[in-house]
């Protein structure tokens, strides 16, 4: 059950918010994949990891480009959207100085349970896309 | 007197012993009147299961056995709530460990001595709470308030950024050494390869130690408030969220302090990540009032996860690569 709670103008939620912000404006103005770096995994085995591609596809969705985004990692597409319509929600929460959600820990195992399996899932995929190719 | 419910951790004030309603959440409790018999209950909301026996409180920085003084706890009376420098041999007030299985509230809690820097002094303050966090982590996340994550992610990012600007400016002067002795060895290794090793010798140039070190306060922040959403969500997953986030935030916070190691020359970094390894564990363990082996499974699960699949895709992959490696052999002429 969510309960909805009333908390200071700045808190807790408010700093996921601006780390959310932080890493749109970054993945927009920062030319991030200009940086040569390579997944350490990938280079020694061979095998991407459970985030490779996740910096292209917060860089690809910054610049409108979703099909690309999704294609460089589904997980890290969703975290993106979902981490800037977070930090969207939240300014306009505070701005209207509405309560905030507060999950039961029923829920919160949910979304725990349902976040590692994401991550495995993309992981998966990722694995399987690189022996395709 | 000051009286603190064990359920939301309010306090109030209260002029007598016994049964108690908490003003905050309307629960019941006892205060145990300390010129009773020993042997009554601690107190402790009717609620909850029966608890462990706990460690007497202790008193103002004191050793065990000491009556409870009529005055307010620590960490609610005068500052000094880790008690001014521990007695000789008793470590941290001499204050003993909480009893094995799922440790219940060890006592009230208290600011650490680095919330008092004003009253300690900042240097004394800063290094008695790192010596804390590094030796005595269960006695000091059992124990510290968790409504001072401001306080707590100050010292992680303060020790963090020294131990990353020593680390950087140690790189820098090995990697010069490194940048010289390699460029003799890059003009006969394979262009791919060559690339790899430029690339890493440009993090060890000037203009990229001195980013890092800029952005290091920065990127302390960012580390602590991230992992100690995903310790959290991992805990909850495990059931070993017994209290709210700030209590994750306070423990992966003080100790990102640990990195303050960095500043050896060496094999500080591996020191750092081990100790700090150990130290969040235990601290989890204490602080959520959980088990450690849950707080383990929450810490070391990503990484477990990571080494069996990675076990599991090699186990896979490397047959294949040996039977081709086999094949391939057979099919070349030897040449003697």
């Amino acid at each position: 059950m969510i309960v909805w709670r009333k908390t200071g103008r700045f808190g807790h939620a408010e700093v996921f918010a601006a780390i959310a912000l932080l890493s749109l404006l970054v993945a927009r103005f920062v030319p991030v994949l200009a940086i040569p770096f390579t997944c350490p995994l990938r280079g020694l085995a061979g095998i991407p990891c459970a985030t490779c591609g996740m910096t292209h596809a917060f860089v690809h969705l910054a610049h409108g480009e979703v099909a690309r985004a999704f294609g460089a990692s589904p997980l890290g597409a969703l975290l993106a959207a979902g981490a800037w319509l977070y930090a969207i929600a939240d300014l306009v929460r505070v701005a209207a100085g509405g309560p905030l959600p507060d999950p039961g820990p029923r829920a919160a195992r949910a979304a725990a349970a349902l976040g590692v399996t994401a991550v495995l899932a993309n992981w998966a995929w990722l694995v399987v896309r690189e022996g395709l190719s | 007197m000051l009286a603190r419910c064990a359920r939301c951790q309010g306090t109030f004030t209260t002029d007598r012993y016994g049964r108690q309603t908490c003003p905050h959440c309307g629960s019941e409790l006892l205060l145990p009147d300390p010129a009773a018999p020993a042997g009554a209950p601690e107190a402790a909301p009717p609620q909850q299961p029966p608890q462990p026996p706990q460690p007497p409180p202790p008193a103002h920085g004191g050793g065990p056995g000491l009556p409870p003084p009529s005055v307010p706890p620590p960490g609610y009376g005068p500052p000094g709530g880790w008690g001014p420098p521990p007695p000789p041999g008793g470590g941290w007030g001499g204050y003993p460990p909480p009893p094995g299985g799922p440790p219940g509230p060890a006592g009230p809690e208290a600011p650490s001595p680095f919330a008092e820097r004003r009253e300690r002094g900042f240097f004394s303050a800063f290094f008695e709470t790192w010596k804390l966090v590094a030796t005595q982590p269960q006695q000091f996340f059992a124990r510290v308030r968790i409504d001072q994550t401001g306080t707590a992610i100050l010292f992680g990012v303060i020790a963090s950024t020294i131990g990353n600007v020593a680390s950087s400016i140690y790189g820098y002067f090995s990697g010069q050494q490194a940048i010289v002795a390699m460029q003799q060895v890059l003009q006969r290794i394979p262009e791919d390869q060559a690339r790899f090793v430029r690339m890493y010798m440009q993090a060890m140039s000037g203009s990229s130690i001195v980013a890092q070190a800029v952005l290091s306060p920065l990127l302390t922040l960012i580390f602590i408030y991230l992992g100690a959403g995903i310790l959290h969500l991992l805990l909850k997953l495990f059931r070993g969220a017994g209290r709210r986030f700030d209590a994750t935030l306070t423990v992966v916070a003080y100790v990102h302090g640990l990195l303050l190691l960095l500043a050896v020359p060496g094999c500080g970094g591996l020191i750092a990540f081990v100790w700090g390894l150990v130290a969040v564990i235990i601290g989890l363990g204490a602080a959520q009032r959980c088990s450690t082996g849950k707080a383990a499974a929450a810490v070391l699960a990503p990484a477990a996860l990571l080494c069996v699949c990675c076990c599991g895709a090699l186990g896979l992959t490397v047959p294949a690569l040996l039977k081709g490696a086999q094949d391939a052999a057979r099919q070349q002429p030897t040449n003697l």
